[in-house]
Order: C-alpha cells, then structure tokens, then sequence
C-alpha cells in the first residue's frame, strides 16, 4: 500500500514532482561545480603563477659561500665549484616529482663575442625529457621566461635541426654589437671558438637584455665544462611556508620524527630544496622568496575569497532547495489532513511524504551532479584551459547536503502541516 | 472620494492584506528573493572590487618599476628628482619608493658592497624580504645578506667595523679612511641576489661617506596594471629628464596573466551562480503562485478579467520583488565587506548603482516567474479550478 501510493503519487503527479527534481537538480549542480572548483582552484592558479619563473635555485655549495662578486675572470674558472649535468634527471626522482613543473640548467660564462666581452648563459631551451615514470617533460627557459618578448626572430627550438648551432641575444646587447636575428656572429671562449647563427633577439626587462643564452652543450664545449652546471632554476608547485616549515628548513635534525614525517611529506619550499640537496651531490637549494612569499599569499586569498563565495553559493542553494520543499509539502495540507482524517498516524503521514521527497531528491541529486560536473569542467576550460580535477571529497558532501537540506525543509513543513485540525484543513479553512 | 482613488485604494489593500494574511508562504517567497539578490549584489561587488584587492597581493612580489640615472656618466639621481618622479604618480596608486646607493666598502680589508636605502620603504616595496633578527631601527645598526653573513661569519648581534676609504682623484690612492662600527640586528633570506649585500640606513651611509647622497637606483612599488605603468613610465621619462624610468616586465606581463585569469575566474563563477539562483527563485515564486489557482478560479467566476487578476499576482510579486530586492542589495554589500575584511583585510566600496540593479533584476525575476502560472491559471475554466481540477 505505502508503495503503491508512492508510485501514485510519482507518475501521477508528474509536474509538481518534475518541479521539485528540477529545483534540487539546480541546487545540487551549483553546490557541485562550486565545490568542484574550490578544491581545485590553488592548484590551477598555482599553475599559472608559474609564469613568474622558478621559486627555486640551486646552486654548488661552494659558490654559496664564496660570493661571486669577487670572481675575476680566468681566476674564476680554478676557484669556481660546479654541479653536475648526469644528476639533472634526479630531480625528478625525488619525493615531490609531481610538483616539479619545469626546471633549467644554467652555465654561466663569460666569452668573447664579436670582439666584445659579453656574459653567456648556457641552458636548455625546450628539452624534451623521456622519465623512467613514464612522464614527458619539455623543460627549460622558452617556458621559464614566458615575459620575454622575442623582438627580432624567433625562440630557440630545439626539437628543430641546427639550432644546437645558434644563439639568442639579448637585445641591449643586439644592440651594442648591431646585430640583429639571421646575421651570423663570432663566440670565443676560453676553450675553443666558433660561428654561430643569430636565432632571436628578446626583450627581458632586466639583466637578461645585455647577455647571450645559448645552448648548453655549445656553451660546454666553447668553455671545456663538460658535463657541468653553474646553478639550476626549479619551478615546482608549493604549498606557502609557515613557521614549522621555517624552522624546519634552517636545521631538519631539530624536529622530532613526526614533525620530520609532516614536514617532508608536504610540498613546502623548504622541504622540496631539502629533498633536491638530497639528490644532488654538494648543492645548496633555496627558495626565490620573492616568488615563493608572494605566491603562498596569493594562493592563501584566492582560496579564501573562494571558500567564501562557495560558502554563499552553498547557502544560496541550500535555501532554494528547502524553499521549495516547504512550499510544496505546504502545499498539500488537504491530503495530509484527508490522512489524518481516515486515520492515519503522523508517523505514517510523514514517512510517506518523506519517502517521496527523497525519492525526487535523489533523481535530481544525481542529475545536478553531472550537470555540475558539466559547469565545473566549463568554468576550467574558460578560464584555466584545463579540466578540473574532481575530489573525491566533492560526492559525500554534495550528497549530505542535498539529502540534510531536503530533509530539513519538509520536517519543518510537515510539522506545521499535521499540527493542523483535519476538520479546518479539509473544511478549507 | 473619486472612483479611481477607491479603485486604487481596494488594490493597494488587496495586495498587503494577501501578503500580510498568507505569512509563511509570502515569507518563502520573500526569502528566496532576498536570496537571491543578495548572491547578485555580493557577487557583482566582489567581480568589481577584485582586481583592486588581488592587485594589491601582487605587491608582494616586489617592485615593479625601477629607476635608473638617465645618463649614468654623471653620477646618481638626487632625492629631489626621485621625488620629483614619484610625485607623477597617484598616491592612491604608489605603495611604496625605496631608494638605494651602493658604496664599495670594507671590512677588515676585505671588500664588499653596502647599500645605503630608506629601510622603511624597502619593507613596503620588498614584503617578501624574510629578515631573521630585527630590521635595523636605531643608527648604527647593519643588515647582513646570508650569504655575505656566511663570508664574514656575523651572527644577530655581532659588532662590525665597516670602512669607507677616500680615494684620490685617481681612485686609486686611499687618502683617508672612515671606519665605524656596526651591531648586526638581523640577517636577510630572500633566496635571491640581495643576500650578498649590507644594508644599512641613509643616514649612516651619508655620516660614513661624508657627502650627499645619490642613488643609483630606486625602485618603485606601484598598484597598476601594465598599460597604466607604461603611461606613468613614459610621463616620468618626459618631465623629468635626470631619472629613466624601467618597467619590470617579468613581473607586469606575469600579473597581468594571472589576474585576468583569476577575474574570469570569479566572473564565470558569478555567472553561473546568478543563473542557477535566478532559476531557483523563479521556481519558488511559480510554486508559491501556483497553489492558488484555486483562488483565481473564484475571482474569475466572480467576474473578475483576466486583466485585473493578472494586475493583482504581478503587484504582489512585484511587491516582494522590490522589497526582497533592497533587503538583498544591502545583506549582499554586507557579505561582500565580510569577505573583503576577511580575505583581503580591507573595506570594500559601496557601489549605489548595484541597489536599483539589484532592485530591477528581483523584479525581473519575480515578474516573470508569475507571469507564466497565472496566465496558465486564468486560462483554465474557472468550474473546473473550483471542483478541484
């Protein structure tokens, strides 16, 4: 019989039930996509963030201590310590691989061009990287130095044949030794020298502008520094420092096991620089505090401004929702009072009418589940250019939310209506 | 009495006394407008007041505009021109001008590089400078690069004689030396380039040297987008020629990306809010009129036009529009303070023109979620409406 009547009341009632779906539906795809994009909203802006370049340097021991203000030249090349070339890949084998986005290394020298004594910076470009995990990676600086502006030519692209052969220039020094991309200009270093191709003249802003970027291998060979690297940039996704992490990171020994286990098992700065120390032989790693700094203090706002709206969201649909319940069980005062009347208990009347509201609840929980998934997906696309990253964590709580709000809201109004005199109700007042 | 004043009279009363009367479904109704606008109201100021807001968070990542001595054959820039330069930009857009001389010094023969700078600008143009120990507050007092801590062995509270030698004509000859001693008040970590310097304050670097000072660079912490730093850029180069003004590309041309990103961001978002809580209201408002068909059908067979019934619903739920509109305009502005008190630590400002928006698009929605089940009532025939469908 209580079956029988709940289907009735489903097929029959079709309309007003297809309204109250319709409204949960609503509800629930709201609650979905904000959730959705809340959880995931620091790791797309930490993403982005990344156009500001690396947050981590690492550089030999040695050159940590001894300031290279003093290097003179040809006095520096005796004096000066190096990291090593095959210990790049193992950057990528430490505990936090997947939050290393991009890394470069870099060889400085200085050389000879065109007559002119000028710095030369050695690096990768775009070099495509194979991992034993299976990952590919295209790392290096035509990513690391997305505000360059190329105002002559073209990036370096090392995917192409013969640009191992060519160069980029700064345009401040393009400049100074009126050269522009196309022309071919002469590199002298301290062991061997060379002709080489103008690829592109870029704008840095900065520094960058009067210096010469070529590829690493050529910048090896010009020098006889085979095989070495004066310092490596690091771009890794980060969660902002506090003060364990400060603590942490000036002596690890200090804490205690479990503080050790949270602090190395967290993507702080510090411990990523720790575990890239671990793997590179006598290397220093440090934070860039003016991108690190700044990016934990826009990523803690952006994720507060959006758990505030998410908040609203929330409580906007969770309003809508047990609006409309109370309405329509309001609604149907004369059937309960009819109910009553023949002799039904309240606890019979309210399993009933409950039964069916949950029945709709869920019907329109899973349909503005997936229609929220839908909106989430397209505020990524739009926005970031990728898909959101769903949480597990999103189904459980949309799932309480649409059953405690529906619920909530035919309680109260099933409350006031069994509080009613069958005889008024039916009388119509 | 006039005929159309008791016309108007009977209506004004028709519509309280239905609103007054039917309390709790008048009060869903009401709520679910209030709602609503308040999302709309909050939301939108919030879209607006974000580029503001977050802007002011990209000031952590330091100076965005630098400036340099135009010709750098005669020496730094004065203070007078720097001030002069600064003067070309709002004070409501400048956060902060610190500038720096760089002196070659030494410490026990041992060269090294000092900058003299105004130690309180510097903490507002590099907020991201993480200084162990305290900044130095009183003359006398050094801040220690890292790593220059680590060639010199200083540690937080060391005394150190820094010395300026008077070179001759030539630059070659020391003619007479100044040394004065220092108390290490605290170390600097910022992973970057200025940990291989000593800082200490103008008016040390002037009694050390014993000459005016004159920078060879200061940098500037400016809230504006890229477009508005060019202009200010090349205001600066035009009026005051003594000073080149640089933007710091790397960091304006990364803002500029990711603040874009993150309005659409909050934009889309308030889309899809506002769509989905319209539509919620618009149901509420449908159900809550629907349930009175049994109403219309009555005034109908009483004789009523469908014209008048119309009038009536729409009145009502224009009544609860206006009013739903302005309580939400007001709660909106309040939740949108809250989120900027709390996220960004600052007041928000209030727009009046989002209350009549507000107002509108509660009325809006209202008028249009009536319409469609009124005009679905007042078709139906009214005997079988009151037979009960």
């Amino acid at each position: 019989m209580f079956f029988r009547m709940i289907r009735g009341m489903l097929t029959r009632q079709t309309g007003k039930m297809a309204m109250i779906a319709f409204t949960i539906a609503l509800g629930a795809s709201l609650a979905t996509a904000m959730l959705a994009v809340m959880f995931d909203v620091s790791d797309k802006v930490n993403q982005e963030l990344k156009t500001y370049g690396s947050n981590i340097t690492v550089v030999p021991k040695e050159s940590s201590v001894i300031s290279d203000l003093y290097e003179v030249d040809g006095q520096a090349d005796i004096t000066k310590a190096y990291l090593r070339e095959d210990e790049l890949g193992k950057i990528k084998t430490i505990f936090w691989t997947f939050n290393i986005v991009d890394f470069a290394p870099m060889l400085d020298a200085r050389m000879t061009v065109n007559g002119t004594e000028a710095p030369v910076v050695g690096s990768w470009f775009n070099h495509h990287l194979d991992l034993p995990t299976g990952e590919q990676l295209d790392a290096g600086i035509t990513s690391m130095r997305s505000w360059w502006e190329i105002v002559d030519g073209r990036w370096l692209d090392e995917a192409k044949s013969g640009d191992d052969q060519r160069v980029m220039l700064g345009h401040n020094l393009a400049e100074k030794l009126g050269v522009g991309a196309g022309d071919t200009i002469s590199i002298k270093g301290s062991a061997s020298s060379g002709s080489y191709e103008v690829a592109g003249v870029f704008d840095a802003g900065g520094d960058e502008d009067d210096q010469l970027f070529a590829p690493l291998d050529l910048v090896q060979e010009l020098s006889d520094t085979d095989g070495k690297l004066s310092s490596i940039e690091v771009s890794a996704l980060t969660t902002p420092d506090d003060e364990t992490s400060r603590q942490a990171a000036k002596d690890p020994s200090k804490l205690t096991i479990a503080q050790y286990e949270t602090w190395y098992c967290t993507a702080y700065a510090s411990s990523i620089c720790y575990q890239i120390q671990e793997v590179i032989t006598d290397s220093v790693a440090s934070p860039v505090r003016q991108v690190a700094d700044a990016e934990g203090a826009i990523l803690d706002k952006t994720e507060l401004l959006m758990v505030l709206i998410t908040i609203l969201a929330l409580l906007g649909s969770a309003l809508g929702i047990s609006n409309l319940v109370t309405a329509s069980v309001m609604e149907r005062g004369q059937e309960i009072g009819l109910l009553k009347a023949i002799g039904a208990t309240d606890r019979a009347i309210s399993g009933l009418v409950l039964t069916e509201i949950v029945c709709v609840a869920i019907v329109g929980g899973i349909v503005g589940f997936g229609v929220g998934l839908g909106f989430a997906q397209i505020i990524g696309q739009t926005v970031f250019g990728s898909s959101i990253a769903l949480k597990p964590m999103v189904v459980p709580l949309v799932v309480v939310l649409v059953i405690a709000v529906t619920l909530l809201g035919s309680i109260s109004a099933i409350r006031t209506a069994l509080r009613l005199d069958p005889v008024e109700v039916l009388h119509d007042r | 009495m006039t005929g159309k004043t008791s016309k108007q009279a009977m209506y004004l009363r028709m519509i309280t006394a239905s609103v007054a009367r039917r309390k709790s479904r008048m009060l869903i109704a009401l709520l679910a407008v209030v709602v609503g606008a308040t999302i709309l109201s909050g939301l939108v100021t919030i879209y607006y007041d974000i580029p503001r807001q977050m802007g002011m968070e990209f000031r952590n990542y330091g100076a965005n505009m630098i400036l340099v001595p135009a010709d750098s054959t005669q020496g730094g820039m004065t203070r007078e021109s720097i001030d002069e330069a600064a003067s070309h930009i709002r004070s409501d857009e400048l956060v902060g001008v610190s500038p720096y001389h760089y002196e070659n010094l030494t410490i026990n023969a041992t060269p090294m590089v000092a900058a003299g700078t105004d130690l309180e600008a510097v903490r507002a143009t590099s907020p991201y400078w993480y200084v162990e120990g305290a900044w130095p507050s009183k003359p006398g007092e050094v801040l220690v690069g890292l790593q220059e801590a680590e060639t010199f062995s200083l540690k937080v509270g060391d005394k150190v004689t820094i010395t300026y030698t008077v070179t001759g004509d030539d630059g070659r000859d020391a003619i007479e030396e100044n040394p004065v001693e220092f108390t290490v008040s605290g170390l600097l970590d910022t992973g970057g380039s200025e940990e291989k310097y000593f800082f200490i304050s103008q008016e040390d670097m002037e009694s050390l040297t014993g000459k005016e000072l004159t920078y060879n660079v200061a940098e500037l912490s400016i809230q504006a987008n890229a477009e508005r730093l060019q202009e200010i850029a090349d205001d600066i180069s035009s009026s005051v020629p003594t000073v080149s003004p640089q933007v710091v590309k790397r960091l304006t041309t990364s803002e500029s990306t990711v603040l874009t990103k993150l309005q659409a961001l909050v934009l889309l978002v308030t889309i899809v809010v506002l769509a989905l809580t319209m539509i919620c209201v618009a149901t509420t408002m449908t159900a809550v009129v629907t349930e009175r068909r049994k109403e219309i059908g009555l005034r109908k067979a009483l004789g009523a036009s469908d014209r008048s019934i119309m009038m009536e619903f729409m009145g009502e739920g224009l009544l609860q529009g206006a009013i739903g509109g302005l309580f939400g305009a007001g709660l909106g502005f309040a939740f949108a303070q809250l989120v900027s008190t709390n996220v960004f630590n600052s007041s928000i400002t209030f727009r009046p023109i989002l209350v009549p928006i507000t107002v509108l698009a509660a009325l809006l929605v209202t008028g249009l979620a009536c319409t469609i089940p009124v005009r679905n009532a007042t078709n139906v025939d009214p005997a079988l409406v009151l037979k009960g469908e």
